[in-house]
């Protein structure tokens, strides 16, 4: 894990540089290009906040700068994950030409999408404005829970697109895991709302459920992180977070490892 | 570190590949799940469906030489330059790379057709392992010498396969590497940019720096390499001066489509199989060798170029014990290996050394070099490997392959003669 990290530090110039030319691109194609980026989100969190907040009735505040305080970082997370699978197995162009440092890519396309993440922040903002909701000293906390879901976006990346190399259908699994990963994490929903649970057998007080949830769903913690900094404005519980952080950890290494072994028959495969 | 004299050093290098219509019934997470699920025993990979490219191959790539690989399609050239590049790892074997290198294997890797030139510089220089500085600091000479003028910075999309290629060739080859790879790209462009691209080669040999090239033009591995490895069948099959390793090279060609002649089939019509041995074990009843070729023109002098309508003498020394009947041969070849004839003369029993002299009234060849090849044999018996030397011709000056003796006349007919006439 730590030659993996060292040699995709090494290689940061490059790095760089794609992350910039993939913004670029999707920045330059039209003149759309940057609207494009927020337009999927605001028309995402239009469909959810109709479904949700009007039909549905949901009891949540503020409803749209509610959802769209977590659809943000998701947006980050889903499309790095999506992203990040065919990183590896679309560059046949690089792989088999010039000796190029595979770990790159994926990390490419988390970079491009972090980016794309913190550019959206102002949209945010804007809708918290409208409903006279001003950011809060609260948003130094932005930084560790960036770092934890950035860490943790990295490690499922990396796996999956070392994966996807050699089982190409793995690629439309991840796209069916994600949208179910979507419901089954507070996104749409809020975490403090959940109610106890009586079933199968199961008793579990609210409280009990929450944790449950925090705990088991890395993207659950980040997620009500993020709800704590945007939305209440109050600092993140700390434990989940650190949980998210080990386990992000375990996976980095189980992923580099991973990577590092099947690494060389990627120039085969692709 | 002190410096190795070896730029490359490749030990015992194997390398295989699956084959792939093997593992396409178990290439998706699909079949493998279910095979989880329903406990089968995972299938030992079989080596027999394993290709190999490669099958012990040592090489020494000696520090500042040009080193031509030749040999067939299939025959695991371009394998082996990806071994060295570090795109693949060998399957067992050692390789050491000693200096930055360079491989221009595919030009152009990483352009993305939506951006400018000045930008695809930028990322595909860092992608051959130049620093950003590096590459703003080349930019200028980069552009200079890919000739774009202001199509630097429209799109590449826009340009011309030629534009593309000039850039990718300025880009990759302003990488100043220690080692640089090239398969088959020096024909770059245009006449004009060709003959930049050769002069940027010599100036990269001149330079000290190690190239490694594969090509399938014996002519330039001749005129250009230090040193030439004949890659055949996965093994190194001759390493060492290039025009004895591509002459050799030649007669395996030749043998194979001879046989092919004779059959039908041979180890032509199989991709990567490796060429026929030719024959070259001395006769051992007796020796009948050259021992000296040389080429006069009628004056008996040997110029530097001899006159297409001038006559060339060839003058065989030979040594024949004991007393045999020999056959003497001479072919000539031309710089793309193709024959151009081929003399045999029965000359009776010989002992001893003498010379025979072919008289060619006549040469009747377009501008070139040309080869030499003279050969004797003892009747019965396969000729050693021939003597060789080079021939130039000049004065020819045609198109084609022969310069015919020739003189024009116009005679016009009878009635346009009247018309046009007095």
């Amino acid at each position: 894990m730590i030659r993996n990290l060292k040699e995709l530090y090494q290689y940061r110039a490059l790095l760089f540089a794609l992350t910039a030319r993939e913004l670029k691109a999707r920045y330059r194609a039209s003149v759309l290009g940057f609207f494009w980026t927020f337009l999927n989100p605001t028309l995402n969190m239009l469909v959810y906040v109709l479904v949700f907040g009007v039909i549905l009735s949901t009891s949540v505040e503020r409803y749209p700068y509610f959802l769209f305080c977590g659809l943000i970082p998701w947006v980050f997370f889903a499309s790095s994950i999506l992203g990040g699978t065919t990183s590896v197995s679309d560059r046949k162009d690089l792989l088999t030409k010039v000796r190029f440092p595979a770990q790159v890519l994926p990390a490419t396309v988390v970079a491009t999408n972090l980016v794309n993440f913190l550019l959206s922040l102002p949209l945010l903002f804007l809708l918290g404005a409208l409903y006279r909701d001003w950011p809060s000293w609260h948003l130094v906390f932005l930084v560790p829970v960036l770092l934890v879901q950035t860490f943790f976006t990295l490690a499922v990346t990396y796996l999956l697109s070392s994966l996807n190399v050699a089982f190409r259908d793995l690629q439309h699994i991840v796209a069916n895991l994600v949208q179910m990963a979507f419901f089954l994490t507070p996104v749409l929903w809020n975490v403090e709302n959940v109610s106890d649970v009586h079933r199968f057998g199961l008793h579990l007080s609210a409280q009990q459920m929450q944790d449950v949830i925090l705990y088991a769903n890395p993207m659950a913690a980040v997620m009500s992180a993020w709800r704590d900094i945007f939305y209440k404005h109050a600092a993140p519980q700390w434990q989940p977070l650190l949980v998210v952080a080990g386990v992000s950890l375990v996976l980095m290494w189980i992923s580099s490892a991973v990577f590092e072994r099947r690494r060389e028959e990627f120039a085969e495969l692709v | 570190m002190s410096a190795p004299t070896d730029a490359i050093v490749l030990r015992d290098v194997e390398k295989s590949f699956k084959k792939t219509s093997r593992r396409k019934d178990s290439t998706t997470l699909k079949t493998e799940l279910v095979r989880l699920l329903t406990f089968q025993k995972k299938r030992e990979d079989e080596p027999a469906q394993l290709i190999q490219a490669l099958k012990g191959v040592n090489l020494r790539i000696p520090r500042g030489k040009t080193v031509g690989l030749v040999g067939r399609n299939g025959s695991g050239k371009s394998t082996l330059l990806k071994l060295v590049t570090g795109i693949y790892s060998p399957t067992r074997g050692s390789i050491e790379v000693h200096g930055r290198i360079s491989a221009l294997l595919e030009l152009g890797a990483g352009f993305h057709p939506d951006f400018t030139g000045r930008e695809n510089i930028l990322i595909n220089g860092i992608i051959l392992g130049m620093s950003r500085a590096e590459v703003k600091a080349r930019v200028e000479q980069i552009i200079e010498y890919a000739e774009l003028g202001d199509f630097i910075d429209e799109p590449v999309r826009t340009y011309s396969s030629g534009m593309f290629m000039r850039l990718a060739f300025a880009v990759a080859t302003h990488v100043d590497p220690e080692i640089l790879i090239i398969d088959e790209i020096l024909s770059v462009g245009d006449e004009h940019f060709a003959r930049k691209s050769h002069a940027k080669m010599s100036e990269f040999r001149h330079g000290g720096k190690t190239i490694l090239l594969v090509t399938h033009s014996l002519a330039t591995v001749e005129s250009w390499c230090d040193l030439a490895a004949w890659i055949d069948g996965g093994t190194v099959r001759m390493f060492g001066d290039p025009r004895q390793v591509v002459a050799e090279y030649r007669r395996a060609i030749a043998a194979a489509e001879a046989e092919a002649q004779k059959t039908g089939h041979s180890a032509l019509s199989a991709p990567g199989l490796a060429l026929p041995q030719t024959s070259s074990a001395p006769a051992a009843s007796g020796t009948a060798n050259v021992t000296g070729l040389r080429a006069q023109d009628a004056s008996g002098a040997s110029p530097e170029a001899f006159l297409t309508d001038g006559g060339l003498d060839v003058l065989i020394d030979y040594e024949v014990t004991p007393r045999a009947a020999v056959r003497f041969g001479v072919d000539l070849t031309s710089a793309d290996g193709r024959l151009v004839f081929s003399l045999g003369h029965d000359a009776g029993e010989l002992d001893g050394r003498g010379t025979v002299r072919l008289r060619l009234a006549r040469l009747g060849l377009v501008d070139g070099t040309y080869e030499l090849l003279a050969t004797v044999s003892r009747a019965g018996e396969p000729p050693a490997p021939p003597h060789r030397l080079a021939v130039k011709v000049t004065g020819g000056a045609l198109a084609g392959v022969v310069a015919p003796a020739h003189g024009w006349t116009v005679e016009p007919a009878a009635t346009a003669a009247r018309a046009s006439g007095a």
